[in-house]
């Protein structure tokens, strides 16, 4: 073959001068990232494939990871530091040094520190994930208890739910179980791997239920899809309980010996009849009983949940709490094959490896700081959430200056339409004294901000990320940081000069705190950095089974049907100690008055495959894909009988605001229920909500049930 | 001697996802904006009977049939056939962008750039030539797309159904 030819086809070698260079996808974040193999030629990438030594992605790739290319290269880049000059929101700021930008910041939160305390300074991380442990040092060291994350909205609210009833949280051991039950998730359209992961189950023999409102291609190859009403979780749970303890197959040995409150567990879920459960959610009776038996009796099960469609309810974290309950009434708590605990060893994932994560991100204690945002409303969040402050408490702390005041806002991938009444929340911001916002692109939230500082792509940096699967890897770059953009690592320690400049830990820089946290599992950044593409651990540490018989992490020491942690807080409404079921509060049963004006469910943010929230909303490819013109989608009898047909304009309301979108009828969506990605500019869907739309234990936002009226702009069809 | 191999896509696999069509967007420097379009391109069909409804996806692409109608239809012979892969492939300088192909095609794929000239799978021969497999293939995470001989994808479909027929049987006895 030509060189000639070779070169057109973008073959690597010598003769054409192309490399393969070993990189680390983070478009996505869902901890477990895809590995890239980044063709390069003369410093510019000219294709993008997806490592096949990764055990994750094994060489494949989603449409957004595929579209790499584009959004490395995209106009919309931010080049340099940018400082406001005109009135803020007008988009006028001038390009800055990155010492000129990082003084400003410096100044700003050494000031605010002086004159209301280090609380006032807040700390958030949107996406990507991997600089968060440096983020959150560099706020603890500088004496902000303020370090919050996305996770206000996002897997935080699931994984409480998990260790209020067990303690620690158990992930699904999928390649060992009989019975997986997916609760609410689509992985073949947002974390393939673990899609092409399922399919191998499936083909062993491994049964599947699927609990998911729309239909997916999770739902399709399930044994029994059980199809919910959204919000109504926690019946269907309790229902399946009914069933479970009724025709007693559940697991009595485990529940006598090992469990709390199970006798008043019983007695509660003995109402929830599979008939009573067909009202409250939809789901046959026929199908309930069917689906318990199978989770029960198919040998090992285990529940495979989301990070976010059962948290965003208003009832979210009873639902997902009645929903966890079933693994532990089978007994399929920490057993192989079941919800099985492994300890988290790096960035949220349990890597089956030991470092000091938790030591380095927390040089000080929090009780020597102000209490957290949120702390009055959310007290079961600051007992048992992981440290940080509830983000979605901002705005209203904003608002009153209550308890303390707060001046400064310092984001990495920040985006101000994450938080219901999006536009409420930005109007409050002129209560701040300095708003920053590191991004990749020019956005929206960039726009309102006093300072702009240019992060680059994964792709023109490294991070250090370990897996599941025991394999660890240390990216590298393959090619320079364009323009000049930095990594958010580095600009971190930059701030950290400037914020606390005797910490100990980042004045010796950031490999040799890497090396700091690997230093108990035996790895250094060296060694890893001889196997950019990553590599399997020598002694990947296998964690024995039942480690709750020593005492479960829980204050009775046992796995808690009753939550003596809600029990404390036992008067307020939504913090009972059984996981009772409440309808969501703007639900046709919680509100009927309402659901005259407003009939459907309105329901956000649920995945399409090609969108991770807006992040990939700019590119091309992906427009081709859909179109970059916000849609929503609803059931096609719905459609029929509104007189709505595809693309029609369409207006979406609640008694908080209307957006207009166009309208996608498919059989993806059940009937009555309004499904409307988040994240558009031009029709921002939680402008629809209003802030304190907020499940009462975890502070998270009702999005995936509110009510809302539909109509087709423009009258009438002839 | 080069098996001849086809991109065959299994409807039981395929979820919609649309990284085939990026990656071959990728691979062949397509850009929409300049009015490019990739050479595979994703359906999802959805059929409704009263007891529910099925979806079903479809990455559907250039057959590179072997009698092919494009091919005969073309009156400059811009459309050949290349001897190795059996691909059907266009020569772009030899297009006068007649859509006489279009008009041929049973299956729509002919498809034409900003140039107007026709723009179609072109097998990525000089990737299956260095060993590679074509980019859509290679992204695909479900095995819904796949680059084989015909028969050894038929070998394993059926292999397949012999399986759970067999099991099947088993299990009466």
């Amino acid at each position: 073959m030509s060189r000639i030819t070779r070169l057109a086809a973008k073959i690597p070698g010598p003769d054409t001068g192309i490399e393969v260079k070993k990189s680390l996808c983070t478009i996505c974040d869902p901890l477990t990232q895809c590995g890239l193999d980044v063709y390069v030629a003369d410093g510019r990438i000219i294709k993008i494939e997806g490592s096949e030594e990764h055990p994750f992605n094994k060489g494949a790739l989603c449409a957004k990871g595929a579209a790499n290319r584009q959004y490395v290269y995209h106009e919309n880049r931010i080049k340099t530091p940018l400082r406001r000059v005109g009135p803020r929101g007008s988009d006028t700021f001038e390009p800055i040094s990155w010492d000129e930008a990082l003084d400003v910041i410096g100044e700003g939160c050494v000031s605010a520190k002086s004159e209301y305390g280090s609380e006032s300074v807040i700390f958030f991380s949107g996406y990507t994930k991997y600089f968060r442990p440096y983020l959150r040092r560099l706020a603890r060291s500088f004496g902000s208890p303020n370090y919050c994350t996305e996770s206000s909205t996002c897997f935080m609210a699931m994984a409480m739910a998990q260790k209020l009833v067990f303690g620690a949280p158990g992930g699904p051991d999928m390649a060992n179980t009989d019975c997986l039950m997916v609760w609410s998730s689509n992985p073949y359209h947002t974390a393939h791997g673990r899609g092409a992961a399922i399919d191998r189950a499936l083909s062993r023999g491994m049964k599947m239920i699927v609990v998911d409102p729309r239909q997916t291609p999770t739902t399709s190859r399930a044994d029994i899809h059980l199809r919910p009403r959204p919000g109504t979780d926690g019946a269907l749970a309790l229902s399946m309980a009914n069933v479970i303890i009724g025709e007693n197959i559940y697991d009595a040995d485990f529940v006598s010996n090992y469990t709390y409150g199970f006798e008043e567990y019983r007695e509660y879920a003995s109402t929830f009849t599979p008939e009573r459960g067909e009202d409250l959610t939809g789901v046959p009776a026929a199908g309930i009983r069917a689906a318990a038996r199978m989770f029960a009796t198919a040998g090992r099960a285990c529940v495979m949940p989301s990070a976010s469609p059962v948290v965003h309810h208003t009832n979210g974290v009873q639902n997902y709490r009645a929903v966890f309950m079933l693994a532990a009434l089978t007994g399929n708590y920490d057993v192989k094959g079941g919800n099985f605990v492994e300890p988290p060893s790096y960035l949220y994932v349990s890597g089956k490896m030991k470092t000091q994560e938790e030591e380095f991100e927390n040089p000080k204690p929090l009780s020597e700081m102000a209490a957290r945002i949120g702390n009055d409303r959310l007290p079961v969040w600051m007992e048992v959430a992981n440290g940080e402050a509830q983000a979605m408490l901002i705005p209203e702390q904003l608002r009153t200056g209550k308890p303390y005041p707060l001046k400064c806002l310092i984001g990495f991938g920040m985006n101000y339409r994450m938080w219901p009444d999006s536009e409420g929340f930005l109007k409050s911001w002129q209560n701040l004294d300095l708003i920053v916002n590191t991004d990749i692109f020019m956005t929206d939230t960039c726009r309102q901000s006093d300072i702009v500082l240019p992060a680059c792509t994964s792709l023109e940096r490294s991070e250090l990320r370990c897996h599941a699967m025991g394999y660890v890897q240390l990216s590298s770059a393959a090619i320079e940081p364009l323009y000049e953009s930095r990594s958010d690592v580095d600009i971190v320690f930059d701030l950290a000069k400037r914020l606390c400049p005797d910490d100990p830990l980042f004045k010796q820089g950031y490999r040799a705190c890497v090396d700091w946290i690997l230093s108990p599992s035996g790895l250094t950044v060296d060694e890893l950095e001889r196997n950019p593409g990553g590599m399997f651990l020598k002694n990947p540490i296998m964690p024995p089974e039942r480690k709750y018989k020593n005492g479960a992490r829980t204050p009775s020491g046992k796995i808690e049907f009753k939550s003596k942690i809600l029990e404390k807080y036992g008067e307020r409404p939504g913090f009972e100690s059984l996981p009772v079921y409440t309808p969501p509060k703007y639900s046709p049963e919680a509100a009927p008055e309402m659901a005259k004006e407003y009939p459907f469910i309105l329901n956000t943010g649920s995945r399409l495959p090609m969108f991770i929230h807006s992040r990939v909303n700019h590119l091309s490819w992906i427009h081709s894909l859909r179109s970059n013109h916000p849609a929503a989608d609803i059931n096609p009898e719905d459609a029929k009988s509104l007189n709505i047909a595809q693309n029609d304009d369409l207006r979406i309301s609640t008694p908080f605001g209307s957006i207009e979108v166009k309208a996608n009828p498919t059989e993806m969506v059940m009937k009555g229920v309004v499904h409307m990605f988040h994240g558009w500019g031009s029709a921002d869907v939680n402008q629809l909500f209003e802030w304190d739309y907020l499940d009462p234990i975890s502070g998270f936002p009702g999005y995936k049930s509110s009510l809302c009226k539909i109509e087709r702009i423009g009258g009438a069809r002839r | 001697m080069i098996m001849t191999r086809a991109i065959m896509t299994d409807m039981g696999r395929c979820v919609g996802c649309g990284a085939c069509a990026v990656a071959c967007m990728d691979q062949n420097d397509v850009f929409p904006e300049k009015g490019g379009t990739s050479c595979r391109r994703i359906y999802q069909m959805e059929y409704a009977d009263g007891h529910g409804a099925v979806i079903q996806y479809l990455s559907a692409g250039c057959q590179h049939c072997d009698d092919s109608p494009c091919l005969i239809a073309c009156p400059t012979g811009a459309i050949y056939r290349d001897e190795g892969s059996r691909a059907n492939l266009v020569d772009r300088n030899r297009c006068i962008g007649c859509h006489s192909c279009a008009l041929a095609c049973p299956f729509g794929v002919p498809r034409y750039d900003a140039d107007d000239k026709m723009l179609k799978c072109n097998l990525c021969t000089g990737r299956v030539e260095a060993g590679m497999k074509p980019a859509c293939v290679r992204a695909c995470a479900f095995g819904a797309l796949n680059f084989d001989d015909p028969n050894k994808f038929q070998d394993d479909k059926e292999s397949r159904y012999a399986n759970g027929l067999a099991g099947a049987f088993a299990k009466t006895r």
